[in-house]
């Protein structure tokens, strides 16, 4: 008989955790990928014949050390690589900012265009490490539930105890100051040099449609920093590829029994009146659960899966005001040799570039969103995979993959098109070359993903990668709706556990801890 | 004498289609606004003849304000039936249902007609626009809305010779047609849509037509009616009407939970005397959860009609030395209702019954005192003084005349 | 030789809030003393013959956020104040025009023309909004407490303000996270669709910030916007008779009856400080005043910065005042006219005119004058809040003339290069121009014209950077720390020394909000 404990639908990293963690806890569990790989966000695949890619992120910011520690990653292949600069911040005349490990090292790269920035750099450090310490505390929580909260419930207050006693009221107080802020107004009261102000606010921007003078980018830039040990712009590499996350989490499940299929559409969620009984494949067969659990983005599992007949009114209306926009591309370029940016060592090539000389110039970029056009000159974070993994390209040829803010989903007046794809890809290739002179001459292919490639082929809605901005009005209690905050819906027996939840986007896991948990509860 | 005093005017409210013909009728030139639109208060200077006209003749009503939305496509039906507590599943084609909607709290919104058109195609009335909502519910549904408010003009013909000037004028009886249930004919040439429903609990119909055609319709309808009685009427006769015949009004009975500031504004449909109308055995509709735990743990009020004792009215006026005093329109102001100390209930409308030569009422009233018989006290101002005098909950309708229902045939 | 005269209290700044201080500090029987630095009284909230026979509200130009429990304990009326209703707001439109009046069926059927789905939300709107504001009405009515160091009284009121949330509905706490939180377009984008509507309605979200209406944390201003009413109704704006400055008047008349004395062009250098205590004041002219306390009207950069010297306040706050953010983002244009503008759109005279007409027929016109300022320029084609005073009050203009009043943004007070004659001129044409595209017959009846630009409105009012908030209206400004943690209960770290500008719970606008509060919190101290 086709019926199982628990459905999971979708391979990502959070469906695998809570797969994972329900099987561990003697459920039968089947998890349904739609792709003929398992992954989701932590995919790395071939992209043009001889290379690969991580096809999204390249770094792990942080993996929750509950999933780490519960589901013995480790043991099941999971090794995390972090190098000693996490990130450089080029520079137009080469004289780059290094972010280190240690901050100490950081602030001495910073001494070369400014003494006082270098200086104010380990109080900026441990300022925002204290403040997101108060957010890892809410992070492992269930959000409360509306109505009949209060402020102090909505907040999470009693896990803030711990800090409190650690930082004082003050702390507190300065998340309070500092999560609303734009990131002018942050880097203002620390920095005068403007490649490190911009630096920092990329933090604020990261994966966000809004640019740095959007209020609550230091919620954003807080939400980066979770569990960084301590390291601003902290990242963290999963050898042979970020795919080999999910590998592990599957391995993981596997040895807890869990079931995984690939290449499975699922073309519905069976709801009757209220109630979800199981869920119907794209080939029609049907297979029952007493829980089903998805993966996917709110707008997917509800939209397209439940159906909009199936929703009660209140909660189709929250669905339909959450905010996707996704706008961040991604082109992987196939290079037939190591490329060289001035000022950087060999050594250094294995980290993250960012491509943003000031405030003013990420700004201009995100104007492009706003009114819904191709960006001239985008904000360009890009890594060399093939540095650190030598089988994504062989015979000395190399990878390069570059996170490409300000493509908007939507685009004025027109669609994406061939065209517009060429010339986006082409105002990236111009923006490197400034910083790697001779770039474009190794190039040998190019494969870019829009936004809207990331809807058609991953199913994220509007190409959101975080399945939701990370924005103060979908956090917490409001993520992904005020009714279904808890992962828990007003579907009976459907929950949620994808980066649409709380805490939000990240290959961290902490979304499918937290459900797993409810569901067991 | 007569004066002929003619004037134009200019306004900022809309103009239904036959205000060309009610403008020069409406001799007090009273106006009331429903729905933006002007509308006669009363086409005489006192609506006496209007209100009898009613009961005993025939009134005809411009009730072009109503909002009307058509609902047309292969899911319509699936969609009203999520949309309305009623079952439109068992509506026929060319039926007619009077429904509340509520929302997912199960508090009543708007409440009006749904026909049934055709298999697919439904028109829904409404006090008030409700386009947003149904717009809102129909996501994901195989279906067109269109808003029909101002391309269809609607008149009420409402009394006991409607039917005679229906026959007189339609190229189709009118005779066989059951009440709540609808058909289309012709005057003349032109091309009309009957209801059998209407607004006083009286014999009566609704006729639909292209605006177009309004003005030829109420002239016909004037001509070939004269010699049954046809009276142009207003809203003042209609509110004592609708009161006899039990029926609520949006914004005075109740307030639409869409506009409601406080929870406590709101009524389920239990709350407004429409549980009748409420089909718990329906697959999910819209508010069905809510509304199932309230039936469980018992509404918390009652929607019922009451009636003023008339001795002791007499007497409080007899006291102050005058004649009892009585309204002579229809009153909407909110007026409390006691249990010895306590406040059990309010009125929110209210009327002398010229047909019944009662003291009526609509009053919202907890559901321990509720119950037929239940005898309250309600607040009187007799020469500026309060006083409380009996009122006993009755049945409603107060008034409901057999041939409101009947047939001839 | 330096007078010398005993007050119980100095206020420094005869703005509208340090008058409201003055008034109930007398009317309890206090000794006042109000000092202004102009020769005019009411600060941003002043009424000036700027040109012979031309009335303007100069600088402030609406009143809405009064608080009525102020206009009757101070007797307002008696002295002078006078609402009249502005009727509608008329958005003109290339086209088209959109308009909302005070009545409910007019402006259904006016919205309806554009969309009815808009014309039907725009009646909930109204309602939801004055609910969220009578939601947040107890913590502007609450003295901010100490964030950091909670006095008994501080926990206990924190307690009721908690208590009093959860009495919110869910989706009164729904909204209420998305007022905070959210850009107003973004906010608005749910209800509405018609963009002409929701451009007008988003632009109460950047009145006097420096953000476009999708910047988040706009929508919070819209509902800093909503939280006054007039007589009982939410969101109604009411001209004062005689202009704005007759609002001041009638609070400085109030105050002189209840005893104050009140100086002007009286500038005060520098609150004197002796150790750690306010002790009086030192005026530019050199006399000096004492009084027991001295309370400032003033914006928390002038009041902590330039009135006392930084050595007396502790470090931490110095930090916190300097990164309290100013930031001027607006102008003020004032055209005395030969006639009435005539709206292509909308031609010849109606209640159109005597409203807030609104230069906001779209985000992007809004977003593109925001990144004008963005990048330091001031706005080619400016967001406008426009009203004509003289067809509200004939005495404001010469028979058949008119004054117009035009609230411009985005000037931004950082304008690249800085701010000359020149710039202020181009400034004022791009004004005239913009309102030219909608009503083509303004340049022909401009008669004198007067341009604020916000370095102007620095100079003659002593704003900071023009910003007419005294702070932005940001969340990380408001209540506990607004202007500083610690230093939200309108006292400050030096002993005797209060606050009680815009610059202090619970903000900006013509409220007499935060220089009633201020005083009512003086007296506490006092008793």
């Amino acid at each position: 008989m086709n019926r199982f404990d628990v459905i999971v639908i979708g391979g990502g990293v959070n469906s695998l955790v809570t797969a994972s963690l329900l099987g561990k806890a003697g459920k039968k569990v089947v998890v349904l990928e739609a792709r003929d790989h398992i992954g989701g966000l932590a995919s790395t695949q071939e992209f043009t014949p001889g290379f690969k890619c991580n096809v999204f992120n390249d770094t792990i910011k942080w993996v929750d050390s509950r999933v780490q520690d519960k589901l013995d990653l480790k043991s099941h292949g999971l090794e995390l690589i972090q190098p000693d600069v996490v990130r450089i911040a080029l520079d137009e005349n080469g004289n780059h900012i290094a972010f280190h490990r240690d901050a100490e090292a950081t602030a001495n790269s910073i001494a070369s265009h400014s003494k006082k920035d270098a200086n104010a750099w380990e109080g900026f450090n441990q300022y925002i490490q204290k403040l997101a310490q108060f957010l890892e505390k809410l992070y492992a929580l269930t959000p409360p539930t509306l109505p009949n909260i209060g402020l102090s419930e909505a907040l999470g207050m009693r896990s803030m105890l711990g800090p409190i006693r650690k930082h004082g009221t003050r702390g507190l107080v300065d998340l309070m100051r500092v999560a609303p802020m734009m990131m002018p107004e942050l880097v203002d009261e620390w920095f005068e040099n403007e490649l490190l102000r911009a630096a920092v606010s990329t933090a604020g921007i990261h994966h966000l449609s809004f640019g740095p003078f959007a209020a609550g980018t230091g919620y954003n830039l807080l939400h980066q920093h979770v569990h960084s040990d301590g390291v601003f712009h902290n990242a963290q590499f999963v050898k042979g590829g970020s795919g080999n996350l999910a590998k592990a989490l599957q391995s993981s499940g596997n040895s807890a029994g869990v079931e995984v299929r690939t290449g499975v559409l699922v073309k519905s969620i069976d709801v009757e009146d209220g109630v979800c009984n199981g869920i119907i494949l794209a080939d029609g067969e049907t297979i029952e659960a007493d829980q089903i659990v998805s993966g996917l983005d709110p707008n997917n599992t509800f939209k397209h899966l439940v159906g909009p007949t199936n929703l009660n009114p209140n909660f189709n209306t929250q669905l339909n005001n959450i905010r996707y926009r996704g706008s961040a591309a991604r082109i992987h370029f196939a290079l037939n040799s190591l490329p060289e940016i001035p000022g950087v060592s060999q050594e250094q090539l294995g980290t993250i570039f960012s491509i943003a000389p000031s405030i003013e110039y990420l700004e201009r970029a995100a104007d492009s969103v706003k009114y819904g056009r191709l960006p001239e000159a985008p904000y360009v974070e890009f890594t060399i995979p093939s540095v650190m993994n030598s089988d994504f390209a062989s015979d000395g040829k190399h990878v390069l993959s570059a996170t490409v803010q300000n493509a908007p989903y939507t685009l004025r007046n027109q669609d994406w098109s061939e065209d517009l794809k060429n010339q986006l890809t082409q105002n990236v290739v111009r923006v490197l070359e400034q910083y790697l002179p001779g770039f474009s001459s190794k190039i040998e292919t190019s494969s870019l993903l829009t936004p809207v490639d990331m809807e058609n082929q991953f199913g994220l809605t509007e190409g959101n990668l975080n399945h939701g901005e990370m924005t103060l009005d979908q956090f917490m209690f409001m993520r992904p709706t005020a009714s279904a905050a808890q992962y828990k819906t007003p579907i009976e027996n459907l929950c949620l556990c994808g980066p649409g939840t709380h805490p939000g986007g990240g290959l961290h896991g902490a979304n499918g801890f937290n459900a797993a948990r409810e569901i067991l509860k | 004498m007569s004066y002929k005093n003619e004037f134009t005017g200019i306004t900022q409210l809309r103009l239904s289609p036959f205000f060309e013909r009610t403008s020069k009728l409406n001799e007090p030139q009273e106006w009331k606004r429903w729905g933006g639109y002007l509308a006669a208060t009363s086409y005489e200077l006192h609506h006496d003849n209007e209100y009898f006209a009613i009961r005993t003749k025939a009134a005809l009503l411009d009730i072009s304000p109503l909002k009307k939305y058509i609902i047309e496509g292969p899911d319509a039906q699936k969609f009203l039936d999520r949309l309305v507590t009623r079952n439109i599943k068992i509506c026929k084609v060319g039926q007619v249902m009077y429904t509340p909607w509520c929302d997912e709290d199960g508090k009543v919104i708007d409440d009006g007609t749904v026909q049934r058109l055709s298999e697919n195609k439904f028109r829904i009335t409404s006090a008030e626009p409700n386009l947003d909502w149904i717009q809102h519910n129909a996501a994901g549904m195989d279906l067109t809305i269109t808003d029909d408010s101002y391309t269809t003009a609607a008149l009420a013909l409402q009394g006991p010779n409607s039917r005679d000037i229906l026959n007189a004028v339609a190229s189709d009886s009118l005779d066989s047609l059951k009440f709540f249930w609808m058909m289309d004919t012709t005057f003349d040439d032109i091309p009309v849509s009957i209801s059998r429903t209407g607004y006083t609990g009286d014999l009566g119909y609704e006729i639909w037509m292209d605006p177009k055609d309004a003005l030829s319709v109420w002239d016909l309808l004037l001509e070939k009616g004269k010699s049954f009685g046809i009276t142009p009427t207003g809203l003042n006769a209609l509110d004592i009407s609708r009161i006899e015949a039990g029926l609520i009004l949006l914004d005075v009975d109740y307030v639409s939970s869409r506009h409601a500031i406080i929870e406590s504004r709101k009524s389920s449909p239990f709350e407004v005397g429409l549980g009748w109308a409420v089909k718990m055995k329906k697959k999910d509709f819209i508010g069905k959860k809510a509304l199932e735990a309230e039936l469980a743990r018992g509404p918390e009020w009652n929607f019922v009609g009451i009636e003023i004792q008339w001795h002791e009215l007499e007497q409080h006026y007899r006291k102050a030395g005058l004649a009892p005093g009585l309204p002579c329109t229809a009153w909407r102001t909110s007026t409390p209702l006691y249990k010895g100390s306590e406040q059990v209930g309010y009125a929110t409308s209210g009327a002398w019954s010229p047909i019944l030569k009662r003291y009526i009422a609509l009053a919202h009233v907890k559901s321990e005192y509720a119950s037929e018989g239940s005898e309250l006290m309600f607040e009187l101002k007799v020469e500026h003084f309060r006083k409380l005098t009996p009122a006993k909950v009755v049945k409603t309708p107060f008034f409901d005349p057999e041939r409101k229902r009947s047939c001839p045939v | 030789m330096p007078s010398v005269k005993k007050y119980d209290a100095i206020v420094v700044g005869g703005g509208h809030n340090g008058l409201t201080a003055a008034a109930y500090l007398a009317k309890a029987g206090k000794k006042v003393l109000v000092l202004e630095r102009r020769y005019v009284l009411g600060g941003a909230a002043v009424t000036e013959e700027v040109f012979p026979g031309f009335k303007f509200s100069v600088c402030s130009y609406v009143v809405s956020l009064m608080k009525p429990n102020v206009m009757r304990e101070l007797m307002l009326p008696k002295f002078g104040l006078e609402l009249l209703p502005l009727e509608s707001t008329f958005t003109p439109l290339d086209n088209d025009y959109l308009i909302r009046t005070a009545d409910a069926d007019e402006t259904y059927r006016e919205i309806a023309r554009h969309s009815v789905r808009d014309a039907e939300a725009y009646m909930r709107f109204g309602p939801a909004m004055g609910q969220i504001g009578m939601a947040v009405r107890p913590i502007l009515e609450t003295i901010a407490p100490n964030a950091i160091r909670p006095s008994l009284s501080d926990l206990s009121k924190t307690k009721k303000l908690l208590d009093h949330f959860k009495t919110l509905s869910s989706e009164q706490f729904e909204y209420l996270t998305k007022l905070m939180t959210m850009s107003s377009a973004d906010f608005l984008d749910e209800w509405f669709e018609f963009e002409p509507l929701k451009a007008s309605m988003s632009a109460s979200g950047i009145i006097g910030t420096f953000m476009g209406p999708r910047s988040p944390g706009s929508a919070y201003v819209m509902l800093h916007h909503y939280m006054g009413d007039i007589d009982g109704s939410f969101r109604a704006w009411g001209f004062q008779r005689g202009g704005t400055g007759e609002v001041s008047m009638a609070i400085a008349r109030s105050a002189s009856h209840f005893g104050a004395e009140i100086m002007t062009e009286a500038p005060v250098e520098k609150v004197i400080v002796k150790n750690g205590k306010a002790v009086g004041v030192a005026l530019e002219n050199g006399d000096e005043y004492q009084s027991d306390i001295v309370i400032s009207g003033l914006d928390p950069k002038l009041t902590f910065l330039k009135m006392v010297d930084e050595n007396d306040l502790p470090s931490d706050f110095v930090t916190d005042i300097k990164n309290f953010r100013i930031r001027g983002s607006s102008g003020k244009v004032n055209l005395a006219l030969d006639g009435l503008p005539d709206f292509t759109c909308l031609p010849g005279e109606g209640h159109h005119l005597r409203g807030a007409i609104s230069i906001s027929p779209s985000y992007d016109h809004l977003e593109r004058a925001y990144d004008d300022a963005k990048y330091g320029n001031f706005s080619q084609e400016p967001y406008m809040d426009i009203i004509l005073p003289s067809v509200l009050d004939p005495e404001m203009a010469p028979p058949g003339k008119h004054v117009m009043s035009c609230f411009v943004q985005y000037a931004p007070y950082d304008i690249k290069g800085g701010w000359n004659d020149q710039k202020r001129e181009a400034f004022g044409d791009a004004v005239v121009n913009t309102i030219a595209r909608f009503a083509p017959n303004i340049k022909d009846i401009i008669l004198h014209r007067q341009v604020l630009t916000p370095a102007d409105i620095e100079s003659t009012f002593g704003l900071t950077e023009g910003n007419i908030f005294h702070g932005e209206l940001t969340l990380q400004q408001l209540f506990a720390l607004r202007p500083a943690v610690k230093w939200a209960d309108y006292s400050t770290p030096i002993r005797n020394y209060y606050q009680c500008g815009s610059g202090t719970h619970p903000g900006g606008g013509i409220t007499g909000s935060p220089g009633e509060m201020a005083a009512k919190k003086i007296l506490g101290v006092w008793k």
